[in-house]
């Protein structure tokens, strides 16, 4: 995804997580905003243009996806934001014409895609431009750089490098880069601007369902990834109570004689089953009440040994 | 004190010997059942309860007939004793169920040997003739409960065979057919009016002597003497094993419980 220019900022890197894209529309709508608002996610980008307060583009990328735009894309960033536990919002102010060619770059019609420069005439491709008075973007790219000549009705509105902060007047890097062997051209037109804001997305676009769907979504996988984690340590303690069960009932087996598989059964039973084991004072009178059939089996020192094994298994298992 | 020596010397040496040996076992079991668990407690006192009713040995020294009557209803209890221990852990052994307390056991014999002295002191003194009958039913409980008592001992092996305690209740049945033995010769010899004390009886009435027509011959012993000789045999020694057999018992069991 190529830099845009940023223009004069309003807000830069706000935490996605803290809000709410119905917020965010409405703020920039009803503020007559125009520029664009982009949100940058480990691995996607989202950007909204607006031009005088109407969303004119939706945009939206993940890293190995294909572009997205209008409601497919304002739903993928409500996803996106819903989702994501990592992600900014930038907002940048812009001119109306700026906005234009980001718009162009976005979702404008593509008349050249990664064409070799030294295959194509320049010039004629510059006057072409200007005598079919095209509005849109001219993107001159190298694998390690990369300059964008914006065009309003065929004149250069400004230039806009990587690293620089807002349009240049002059050409400078663009000149640069034309002249390298390597370097290629992608270029996008787009309607006027005039025409741009005849349109409003958000007139098609119901956000505030978009959003309130996505948050919906995200909380029920939020439940159901819950209700299985909740059901996998169930599981997993039945398990473990399971195997401390044997373990017990072994060692009692082992102490005291296969009458020992009725006693521990029956005090199971009588302590309200094995999750007795998990609680101290009911396991203690589960101890208790084994040791006093014990003493009718065996001795005063095996019992103590019993004990002693049967305690050690309960620590280790709270442990 | 020189009276009670003659009156000791009066009494046959294999009573002493049998009473020495019931000492000795209800001293053990007595030990025993200090400490340990209630239905052993039941189990062990009962057996001390033995060697209370066997002081009847020496009754040459201070008998009367309510103690003499006494003593045999000690020896009914006993066995009653024993029996409800061995009914307890059986029980334990089928349902592993162990309720009740041991002061419970203390109290409830406490109370049934004192209602049976408050029985005895509020009748009339027993004649000859009551305290043979109260010696019968002793021996016909005795009989009759240590049937039951082998049979019990028998499932219970079963039920614990594997547990190192198994080995003691094989030692309990031979007990009990000793004593089997024991009370059962002399059963049939009270059945069969040839026992000691129907020959007091006889001997004090003296009806022989009377010219009744169709006397009843009360005492006719000495037609039968092979058997009752072979029966009071089988009487005083299996008494002896008995107290033998008790003593070993309860130090075999003492060694593998404590």
């Amino acid at each position: 995804m190529f830099q845009l220019p940023k223009g004069n900022p309003l807000f830069e890197n706000l935490a996605v997580t803290k809000l709410k894209l119905t917020d965010v529309v409405t703020k920039l709508a009803n503020g007559s905003f125009t520029g664009y608002a982009s949100f940058t996610f480990p691995d996607a980008t989202g950007i909204l243009v607006f031009e005088a307060g109407k969303l004119v583009t939706t945009f939206f990328k993940t890293t190995l996806g294909q572009p997205l735009s209008d409601f497919e894309a304002m739903t993928a960033l409500a996803e996106q934001m819903a989702n994501s536990n990592a992600g900014t919002m930038d907002v940048y102010r812009l001119s109306k014409d700026l906005t234009m060619c980001v718009n162009s770059l976005l979702q404008g019609e593509v008349l050249y895609r990664s064409q070799e420069l030294v295959l194509i005439d320049i010039k004629i491709l510059l006057e072409r431009i200007k005598n079919e008075r095209m509005n849109g973007c001219l993107r001159i790219y190298t694998d390690e750089k990369s300059a964008m000549i914006f065009y309003k009705e065929g004149n250069p509105l400004g230039f806009f490098h990587d690293g620089s902060q807002d349009i240049d007047s002059s050409p400078g890097e663009s000149h640069q880069l034309a002249q390298d062997p390597k370097a290629k051209l992608d270029l996008y037109t787009s309607v006027s601007a005039d025409e741009l804001m005849a349109h409003d997305l958000l007139d098609v676009i119901n956000v505030a369902k978009i959003w309130d769907a996505a948050v919906a979504r995200k909380q029920a996988e939020l439940e159901r990834m819950n209700r299985e984690l909740a059901e996998k340590d169930r599981m997993l303690s039945l398990d473990l109570l399971n195997d401390l069960e044997n373990q017990i009932r072994s060692v009692y087996v082992e102490y005291v004689g296969n009458v020992g598989r009725g006693i521990i059964d029956k005090e199971l039973t009588t302590a309200g089953g094995n999750t007795c084991l998990q609680d101290q004072e009911r396991s203690e009178q589960f101890v208790a009440a084994l040791e006093q059939a014990a003493k009718l089996l065996i001795n005063v020192k095996k019992i103590a040994e019993m004990k002693e094994k049967i305690n050690a298994l309960l620590a280790q298992a709270r442990a | 004190m020189e009276l009670a020596l003659e009156q000791l010397q009066g009494i046959p040496t294999i009573y002493l010997i049998q009473l020495i040996f019931w000492l000795l076992a209800g001293a053990i079991s007595f030990i025993f059942s200090l400490g340990n668990a209630r239905i052993w407690t039941s189990i062990s006192m009962g057996f001390f309860l033995i060697l209370v009713s066997q002081f009847y040995l020496l009754n040459k020294l201070f008998y009367t007939p309510t103690v003499a009557t006494f003593t045999y209803i000690i020896g009914t209890v006993a066995i009653m004793l024993i029996t409800h221990g061995f009914l307890e852990y059986y029980v334990f052994c089928r349902t592993f169920e162990i309720t009740g307390r041991k002061q419970t056991v203390y109290l409830s014999t406490m109370l049934l040997l004192l209602l049976s002295w408050v029985f005895l002191s509020i009748n009339p003194e027993p004649s000859m003739f009551t305290v043979r009958n109260v010696k019968m039913v002793e021996n016909a409980i005795w009989v009759f409960l240590t049937l039951m008592n082998l049979e019990i001992i028998r499932k219970i092996y079963f039920s614990i065979r594997d547990s190192a305690i198994a080995k003691v209740f094989i030692c309990f049945g031979v007990v009990f057919v000793l004593i089997f033995l024991w009370k059962g010769s002399e059963l049939y010899l009270q059945v069969f009016q040839w026992d000691r004390l129907w020959g007091n009886i006889a001997f004090q009435l003296d009806l022989d002597e009377l010219e009744f027509d169709h006397a009843i011959k009360l005492d006719d012993s000495e037609d039968y003497w092979q058997r009752i000789s072979f029966a009071r045999q089988v009487y005083d020694y299996a008494g002896m094993l008995a107290a033998v057999a008790v003593s070993g018992t309860f130090a075999f069991l003492y060694r593998l419980l404590k």
